[in-house]
């Protein structure tokens, strides 16, 4: 079968998004070209939209169409605060909590020595800029509990307590609701080498 | 090579892993009686994959896989547990141990005794790592691989001197020099002395063992550089 080329530089631009090989790309392209048309012009207008709009927050590295986004020119937010994370799903996480009233900034990204990534991938002078504003006084790491996830924590402690800022991690351990029976032995073995003393 | 293969039950260590396809990974396995292989780890990227929290580096595990040829099937993946998550310093030397073992060690090559010490060596890396748990994991790494270092003896055959100056050749082992040496090869008796009992006592020699071992090792992979020790440099260069 020849498939023409339009259709075939569609399946292989498809496949540049995570998770899709060359049989879903085909599938998405069939889809949109045979049921979905006006979709498939809503999509493509939609995304030269965000190409041409969207940018890095000079403040907290997510994506916005201002030079600063929304959440950091907001007065209702305490700037002594900054959580840091790796991705911008992680902070929608951690704003879902309702637990967090203070700045973020967004890494996209860990460091992970074996692919090459380290702080010069990642751009972590600019985290280093924003956080001697003056304004901020501690520093939350909110990176995931992956050994990745840790190499980022610690590289990032390393670098701010020089330069004395305080530095606090996010805690681990029993998810809330957890019975000790479901819980994974990994997860508990790290709570037990974690556990506080009892306040009170 | 291509024989269907069936393990079970086999203490292992995951050195990488790569995101394959939509939902898989192929995880680089470091295991005692079969060495490293490459398993494919189906549906492991999951939201809900069990696999996801279990198929991390430097945690000692138990698998199954099963399959022929270059990447095989992982059955099964049960975390064993007595291994403290490495953090700080430690994690960024366990990296290093790793990035050793995918460049230096062919797949497929049973190395129990490495395998041992690259346990042995994590479990010390928990309490912190110490620059000696590097060199004598380096030490054992070349030994396993048949490259194992001439140091109690010269070039010549003669007993290493504690006083004397060498420069070790590779392959060959440490020539006796008339005096003090310049290059990276450059060492004193007394460094080949402490490699070889793996005292490092002497913060001399422990500077001297680093230099022989990373020109050895830079040899042995082809020049080519570790990101692991490019990243841990960044890290005291900001």
């Amino acid at each position: 079968m020849n498939t023409p080329s339009s259709l075939e530089s569609l399946i292989e631009a498809l496949r540049c998004l995570p998770g899709v090989g060359p049989k879903s790309a085909q599938r998405m392209a069939y889809h949109l070209m045979q049921h979905g048309r006006p979709g498939a012009q809503r999509l493509a207008d939609a995304l030269q939209l965000a190409l041409a709009a969207l940018r890095h927050c000079q403040r907290c590295n997510t994506f916005t169409e201002s030079e600063t986004c929304v959440r950091c020119l907001s007065s209702k937010r305490d700037a002594s605060l900054l959580c840091v994370v790796e991705t911008p799903v992680d902070m929608n996480m951690m704003e879902q909590t309702h637990a967090y009233s203070g700045l973020y900034y967004v890494l996209m990204g860990r460091v992970s020595p074996l692919d090459g990534i380290g702080p010069g991938e990642l751009h972590l002078d600019r985290l280093l800029a924003r956080c001697g504003d003056g304004v901020v006084r501690e520093v939350i790491i909110a990176t995931n509990f992956t050994n990745e996830g840790e190499a980022t924590a610690h590289y990032l402690s390393e670098m701010l307590r020089s330069r004395g800022v305080s530095v606090s991690r996010i805690a681990r351990g029993v998810p809330v609701g957890g019975e000790l029976e479901y819980v994974d032995a990994g997860t508990l073995a790290q709570a037990l080498r974690e556990r506080r003393p009892v306040a009170g | 090579m291509n024989q269907r293969h069936h393990v079970d039950g086999q203490p292992a260590f995951v050195l990488h892993a790569y995101p394959y396809s939509e939902t898989s990974l192929i995880v680089d396995v470091f295991s005692q009686d079969h060495g490293r292989v490459a398993l494919l780890a189906r549906g492991a990227r999951r939201p809900r994959s069990v696999l996801r929290g279990v198929l991390q580096a430097f945690q000692p595990l138990e698998l199954g896989w099963a399959g022929r040829g270059e990447v095989q099937t992982l059955i099964r993946a049960e975390w064993q547990g007595g291994q403290p998550l490495l953090a700080g310093k430690s994690l960024f030397c366990g990296y290093y141990l790793n990035e050793l073992l995918i460049h230096l060690l062919p797949r497929e090559d049973a190395h129990a005794r490495l395998f041992s010490v690259y346990a042995a060596t994590l479990r010390r890396f928990a309490d912190g790592a110490q620059e000696s748990d590097l060199r004598c994991f380096e030490r054992a790494l070349l030994q396993e691989l048949g490259y194992g270092l001439l140091l109690e003896t010269d070039a010549a055959g003669l007993a290493v001197e504690e006083n004397a100056h060498y420069a070790y050749e590779i392959e060959h082992g440490p020539v006796r020099l008339p005096g003090p040496g310049r290059s990276a090869r450059s060492v004193s008796g007394r460094t080949l002395i402490d490699l070889a009992r793996e005292d490092f006592s002497d913060p001399r020699s422990l500077a001297e063992a680093k230099q022989l071992m990373r020109t050895l090792i830079s040899h042995y992979t082809g020049g080519r550089s570790l990101s692991s020790r490019r990243i841990f440099r960044e890290l005291h260069e900001l």
